[in-house]
């Protein structure tokens, strides 16, 4: 008897240490995935470490900052020796300021109507397509998304900004910043952004004893079999690295809740 | 410097181990320090390797000084220091191939902090030495620390890292003591201390 032949979709590698096993190989190309996490939980390095590895495969990267100026970013990614500024310098990744980007199109108001996000979608696909990037990271679509007011213009907006970037064959990082990360939690602010993105990592920290141990969890990931256990996480110099968390580490365990 | 008495024994049953080989290593009160200088000397001038030597027992500064007083130079070994940050000052110190964890109950954390160093290390043959079992008995629960020791040994058992799990057998919680027994490949038994 023949065995059946099983489709697979093509993946983006993400390089992390740990997460490509996870994700059964890495992030299936095109996906738009929320990184969902406390604060202080390593939402920032992962993503940027996610763009390292791209850009050290010759993938063109772009990383759009909400929530620090590009140069403090840049600033504190260099701690990490798998981060090389000549790669911001050649341009293999591209760092924006979204309040720049806002000046540029005008959007110096607190809050976004219709055609504003429609401005701004095609700004970012713009500039995506010109570059030719293939990993992009929002940071953080929350931010971004608190100019928008309504529930349902925030949902068409990523659905459009995801559905136009998988179409130009980019895998995106939306950051989320949620302030617990527990059983009972959303995976995002509005709630909306949980059910449009192809992929929820959830990052946060239990307390053990007193301390606290990072955690990295995929919730969902359409497009392939991952592992769904909650990983303990470290931010090495070299990199961001995954174990599976000890089962019976639970029980001394309480969620913690971010600022 | 001090005169210090090698088991020899220890460095003749090291040299019948293999690489992906997990290491129980019991001893006393009393020959903890005898007991691991006559493991530790072979793997590292015998055998020529590098490693990591996790301490839970006492901090790295006062191990090191320990090895220095017999005039045996480790500062080719990494140190995991799982004591000294909970000492105020503790961290202060001027090796630097001591590494701190905040503490013991942070077992992933040295899991992933020991699998980081390997990573950095020039050398091609390393062993894993956790100082000890009883020590980390005090701060976890025994089925985590079972399970903690299950994942640990089959992690660097599959990286053709040797590890050596050093207890002091009466110290030791039984289902751990057991789970020892299961897992090790080999045993070292130096547990039974006879006092003249």
């Amino acid at each position: 008897m023949q065995a059946a032949s099983t489709y697979s979709r093509d993946r983006c590698v993400t390089g992390i240490h740990g997460l490509d096993e996870i994700l059964r190989g890495g992030i299936p190309y095109g996906s738009t995935v929320l990184a969902s996490g406390t604060c202080g939980s390593g939402k920032t390095t992962l993503a940027m470490e996610f763009l390292v590895r791209g850009a050290l495969a010759g993938e063109a990267c772009a990383h759009f900052t909400a929530t620090e100026p590009s140069v403090k970013l840049l600033e504190n990614i260099r701690q990490y020796a798998f981060f090389d500024m000549n790669m911001v310098d050649t341009g293999l990744i591209n760092v924006f300021d979204m309040d720049v980007l806002y000046s540029w199109l005008g959007l110096d108001k607190s809050t976004f109507d219709l055609d504003d996000v429609h401005a701004l979608i095609k700004s970012i696909t713009d500039i995506v397509n010109t570059i030719g990037v293939t990993r992009l990271v929002i940071d953080s679509v929350t931010t971004l998304c608190y100019k928008i007011k309504s529930e349902q213009l925030i949902r068409d907006f990523l659905f459009t900004l995801g559905k136009k970037l998988a179409t130009l064959g980019c895998t995106t990082i939306l950051i989320s910043e949620i302030t617990s990360a527990t059983e009972n939690a959303h995976w995002s602010s509005f709630g909306v952004e949980e059910a449009i993105a192809d992929g929820i990592v959830v990052m946060g920290d239990v307390e053990r004893m007193g301390h606290l141990l990072r955690f990295l969890q995929v919730v969902k990931m359409r497009g392939t079999s991952h592992s769904r256990a909650k990983h303990a996480i470290e931010l090495t110099p070299l990199g961001v690295m995954l174990t599976p968390m000890l089962k019976w580490g639970s029980q001394n365990e309480t969620a913690h809740w971010g600022a | 410097m001090i005169m210090f008495e090698l088991d020899q024994r220890i460095a003749e049953q090291l040299s019948t181990i293999s690489l992906n080989s997990s290491v129980q290593v019991r001893c006393g009160n009393s020959n903890a320090f005898m007991v691991t200088a006559s493991t530790m000397l072979p793997l590292m001038q015998m055998f020529e390797m590098g490693g990591v030597y996790i301490t839970a027992s006492r901090g790295a500064v006062e191990i090191i000084q320990a090895f220095e007083s017999i005039g045996v130079d480790v500062s080719n070994i990494q140190f995991i220091d799982l004591v000294s940050s909970g000492i105020l000052g503790g961290t202060d110190v001027e090796y630097s191939n001591i590494h701190f964890v905040d503490s013991p109950i942070m077992l992933e954390s040295v899991l992933l902090r020991t699998l980081y160093i390997l990573r950095t290390t020039s050398s091609a043959r390393n062993f894993v030495f956790i100082d000890s079992v009883n020590a980390l008995a005090i701060y976890n629960e025994d089925r985590m620390l079972a399970e903690y020791l299950h994942t640990f040994i089959n992690t660097f058992r599959q990286r053709e890292v040797l590890s050596i799990i050093l207890n002091v057998p009466d110290q030791t919680p039984p289902l751990v003591l057991s789970n020892l027994d299961l897992y090790c490949t080999d045993l070292v038994d130096r547990g039974q201390v006879v006092i003249h």
